[in-house]
């Protein structure tokens, strides 16, 4: 495993509500990145698997988040996810930092096509489902920093 | 709602429940029991899956079956008919969507729809109920080789109505395996009720003289499953499904990797599910083994994701398993294409062939590993069946409320989580911590020496880590997951 980058084990403040989202129960994954932001100092907010978009807004809110991460194992990513974006501007957190993984559509597509259809809907980044939760959890230090919520490492 | 007992339906009450699933979405009304019974007995016999199981059980062959599923009946014929031609499959899956795993009708019809508009399928499946009776027979008429439904639903009642009077000779699932790890707020009394209608509706089918296989969902995770737990949901699920009535049961293990471990457990898990259903008196029900090709992370790389598939074919086929399910060199990037889907059954055939007239019988360490299995399952079902006071479902619900039964990595807050799995040193899959489970003091030890063996090879404590490093493992070329540098 990686040093937990610069961040010498110290809580600062950073909370990622993070769940499975639409009719999905991949369980494992998501009990992973719990494990892994705590233990990288970072408060997971685990609303678990079959979350709505309404659970991750409402959760985001409650606990004032500073990055949501959504989860899609079974392929419906594409049904799911439209409209989360709006939901959050129209709810006034148009702005909070939004990451999804998984396997993010049904059939062969490339990479490229993949990413861009979930930046498209207003996903800050988009990863695979092998990536490790170390480089999520880097690119959220990297991206806080680079909006001037955290100090920086 | 009664306290489940696990009691025979009487007709009566089984009627009555009837007309209420059957009226909770259209489509419920093609449904008319009588002259389904009439479809069955024109089917020409290659559709009927437990005469293809009992033939393979008797010659000893291990038969072929992928998974797949597409949102439009035309695509799914298509689908289908070429992983029997080209990929050579001996039975054939529909597996059903994610939508209407929920009972989520609304959803699987808009996704219809926008499968329709894209010319692609948009749903990780066959959404058989909003599709009816007619189209599933549409589906089952034109393949030559019997079609089982496979899911994850929690509430299958209307599926399966559908399903078997749509000609489907098969149906996968069950109250604890298709809740546990495929539901987050289902009570288990709830579904163990719901599928004692599955069953019995089963049951009547098979009382008409329309042979139905049912078949336990044995993976359950997918994820680190140690054998005693799988096999004991296995057994309790076979048991549950007799009393209503089935007569042809395939019970299912995924495999965890470890050769000798691998088949142990599909070995004992015939062994245990005849024990257990002649001491309850369901000497008549039949019993046919499953091995499922590796459930966890495969290698994004294609020759390396032929290599896990292969080494699941080879335990299948050592293992003398009915049938092995197939996975496919695209698995690691989600739903494959058919071609891919085609290739894994290819390598898994030629392995099965390979390996059809060679055994593991007299390997040393596989009498013990059997042993170990039988013990950990006879302590744990001992215990169901004494919370239960010799009732299987209230022992079951009981069970899983105290952690005496209790599944790894499980979405469901009816399970307790406590047990946490790992593998030894050698990879089988063992306990790092035992939760509730009631096994005996010397089966404990076995597995903390075990653990302390890899912990010292590998000069860390065992713990989560040691798990986290095992899930990802297959991914990157090994089956243990060792530390880094």
């Amino acid at each position: 495993m990686k040093e937990q980058n610069g961040n010498d084990g110290e809580q600062d403040d950073i909370t990622v509500v993070l769940g499975v989202i639409g009719s999905d129960v991949h369980a494992i994954g998501n009990q992973i990145l719990e494990r892994a932001l705590e233990e990288n100092g970072i408060k997971p907010v685990n609303i678990g698997v079959m979350a709505s978009q309404e659970e991750f807004v409402d959760a985001a809110i409650e606990t004032d988040a500073d990055a949501i991460w959504v989860s899609s194992l079974y392929g419906h990513g594409e049904i799911d996810c439209r409209g989360l974006r709006e939901k959050l501007e129209e709810r006034g957190i148009g702005d909070v930092i939004m990451y999804i993984g998984g396997n993010l559509v049904i059939g062969k597509k490339s990479w490229e096509e993949v990413e861009k259809l979930y930046l498209d809907m207003g996903f800050d980044r988009v990863y695979s489902s092998d990536t490790q939760p170390q480089e999520a959890i880097d690119d959220l230090r990297e991206d806080l920093s680079a909006a001037g919520d955290v100090s920086g490492g | 709602m009664e306290s489940l007992k696990n009691k025979f339906l009487p007709k009566e009450k089984f009627e009555e429940e009837s007309k209420e699933v059957l009226s909770s979405w259209p489509t419920g009304a093609e449904v008319d029991r009588e002259e389904a019974v009439e479809f069955h007995k024109n089917l020409p016999d290659d559709s009927c899956m437990v005469d293809k199981l009992t033939e393979a059980d008797e010659a000893k062959k291990t038969l072929t079956q992928p998974r797949a599923g597409v949102a439009l009946p035309d695509e799914l014929i298509d689908l289908l008919g070429h992983l029997r031609t080209e990929g050579e499959a001996d039975l054939l899956p529909v597996t059903i969507d994610s939508y209407t795993r929920q009972n989520q009708y609304e959803k699987a019809a808009q996704g219809i729809e926008e499968s329709r508009e894209e010319g692609r399928s948009l749903l990780n499946g066959f959404p058989a109920v909003n599709h009816g009776v007619e189209i599933c027979r549409k589906v089952v008429e034109a393949l030559d080789a019997p079609v089982q439904a496979r899911h994850g639903t929690p509430d299958a009642r209307l599926l399966a109505e559908i399903t078997l009077a749509g000609g489907f000779t098969d149906f996968e699932g069950g109250g604890i395996s298709y809740n546990i790890p495929y539901a987050k707020d289902v009570s288990l009394e709830k579904s163990l009720r719901d599928w004692q209608y599955v069953d019995r509706l089963v049951g009547f089918y098979q009382s008409q003289g329309v042979e139905i296989n049912r078949e336990p969902f044995g993976p359950l995770t997918g994820t680190l499953v140690p054998p005693a737990v799988s096999h004991s949901i296995a057994v309790l699920e076979g048991l549950l499904a007799a009393e209503q009535g089935v007569k042809h049961l395939t019970l299912g293990y995924g495999q965890n990797g470890n050769l000798v471990q691998d088949v142990a457990a599909v070995e004992t898990l015939r062994v245990l599910a005849r024990q257990f259903l002649d001491d309850e008196g369901y000497e008549d029900v039949s019993v046919t083994t499953v091995l499922h090709e590796w459930m966890g992370g495969f290698p994004q790389d294609e020759a390396k994701a032929f290599g896990v598939i292969s080494w699941g074919a080879s335990a299948a086929a050592l293992a003398n398993a009915t049938k092995v399910i197939v996975k496919t060199p695209h698995e690691a990037e989600g739903i494959p294409s058919r071609e891919a889907n085609a290739a894994g059954l290819k390598t898994s055939n030629q392995i099965v062939s390979m390996l059809l007239d060679q055994s593991l019988e007299d390997s040393a360490g596989l009498e013990k590993e059997k042993d170990l299995i039988i013990r950990e399952v006879e302590d744990i079902l001992g215990r169901v069946k004494e919370l239960g006071e010799g009732d299987w479902a209230a022992g079951t619900v009981r069970a899983f409320e105290s952690g005496v039964l209790d599944v790894p990595f499980a979405p469901s807050r009816y399970n307790q989580s406590g047990i946490l799995p790992a593998r030894d040193n050698e990879g089988a899959v063992r306990y790092l911590e035992f939760g509730n489970l009631p096994l005996s003091a010397d089966i404990q030890d076995f597995h903390e020496e075990k653990m302390k063996k890899r912990g010292e090879k590998e000069g860390r404590q065992p713990g989560f880590q040691m798990v986290t490093d095992d899930i990802y493992a297959i991914g990157k070329g090994r089956l243990t997951g060792r530390p880094r540098g």
